[in-house]
């Protein structure tokens, strides 16, 4: 993974102090995990404003869940877990809303905005990234995502999905074919 | 890294037995990151501080019932279907008085029975 893994001790006295209602402990969560979140919510969805807006229900989630939160797994996993459930919902409204409204759902999905980059093959790059994970299809992206995005490995992307790891292995190679016809055509 | 060289390396971090764990750090020296805005902390809080407890049922109330209106208004829609293709096939025309139940009958059968002579 990218981020800094942090001591679990540590994590385990922040989530305590949280759910004591020490509102700096949580918001240190936040920050630690803010960036963590936000590659798999626009990942997925793509740089578009209502991404933020998942990102938020993430940490609310998160606080509402937290006294559930047993700590057999890292706070990082389980703060994934709910962002990948989030991210998986949207998608499938969104779908369900513009199939019954339009013929434009994707193209509506599709809708994202390039961050201010310094030169222009970085900015083609990330246009590069960003189009093919959202061509692809969610089920494929997600996986993506998490190998691409966040490093994880085989049996980490497993236990966020909460699939066996000979469905992430399939998957894995379906991912890479569809993405190899995605990137073709770019 | 150019373009080829991304494409690449994103087809690569699907190898199964790919060590992914320095992807994302490559891809962020490439400008390729994805973060929230500068005060995403600060919003996060206040919407959970400032608004209490209502916050989270009132987001859930708001998801449950644009779920119960699709499937309400999804139903009545059939249900109106239904109901003008059985009008059509019994009465053979969709006019006001085959949805009044009148097209057979007469003005005076009418006054007969409401007048009940």
């Amino acid at each position: 993974m990218i981020n800094k893994s942090y001591n679990v001790t540590e994590e385990k006295e922040l989530v305590k102090a949280s759910l004591s209602g020490d509102k700096k402990a949580f918001s240190e969560i936040v920050n630690r995990y803010q960036k963590m979140v936000a590659r798999t919510v626009k990942g997925m969805l793509g740089d578009s404003v209502f991404a933020e807006d998942i990102g938020q229900e993430v940490f609310i989630n998160l606080y509402y869940s937290l006294p559930g939160f047993r700590g057999e797994s890292k706070l990082s996993t389980y703060i994934q877990k709910i962002a990948v459930n989030l991210t998986l919902n949207e998608i499938k409204r969104r779908k369900r809303f513009f199939s019954m409204f339009s013929h434009k759902a994707n193209n509506e999905m599709h809708e994202f905005e390039i961050a201010d980059h310094d030169t222009e093959e970085r900015k083609e790059a990330s246009e590069i990234v960003t189009k093919a994970l959202l061509a692809m299809d969610p089920k494929f992206r997600i996986i993506l995502t998490m190998r691409m995005l966040q490093g994880y490995s085989t049996k980490e992307t497993a236990e966020i999905l909460e699939v066996p790891i000979g469905t992430v292995l399939s998957r894995l190679s379906r991912a890479q074919e569809q993405l190899r016809n995605i990137l073709i055509k770019m | 890294m150019n373009t080829s060289e991304i494409k690449n390396l994103m087809i690569s971090s699907l190898n199964d037995d790919a060590d992914t764990i320095e992807v994302p750090g490559r891809l962020e020296k490439e400008g390729i990151s994805y973060n929230f805005s500068h005060n995403f902390g600060d919003k996060v809080l206040n919407k959970l501080f400032s608004a209490g407890l209502s916050i989270k049922r009132e987001v859930e109330f708001v998801k449950y019932m644009n779920f119960a209106f699709y499937r309400i208004a999804l139903t009545g829609v059939a249900a109106i279907v239904v109901l003008l293709i059985s009008i059509f096939i019994i009465e053979g025309s969709l006019s006001l008085n085959s949805f009044l139940g009148l097209s057979d009958n007469y003005d005076e059968s009418i006054v007969c029975l409401l007048t009940g002579n």
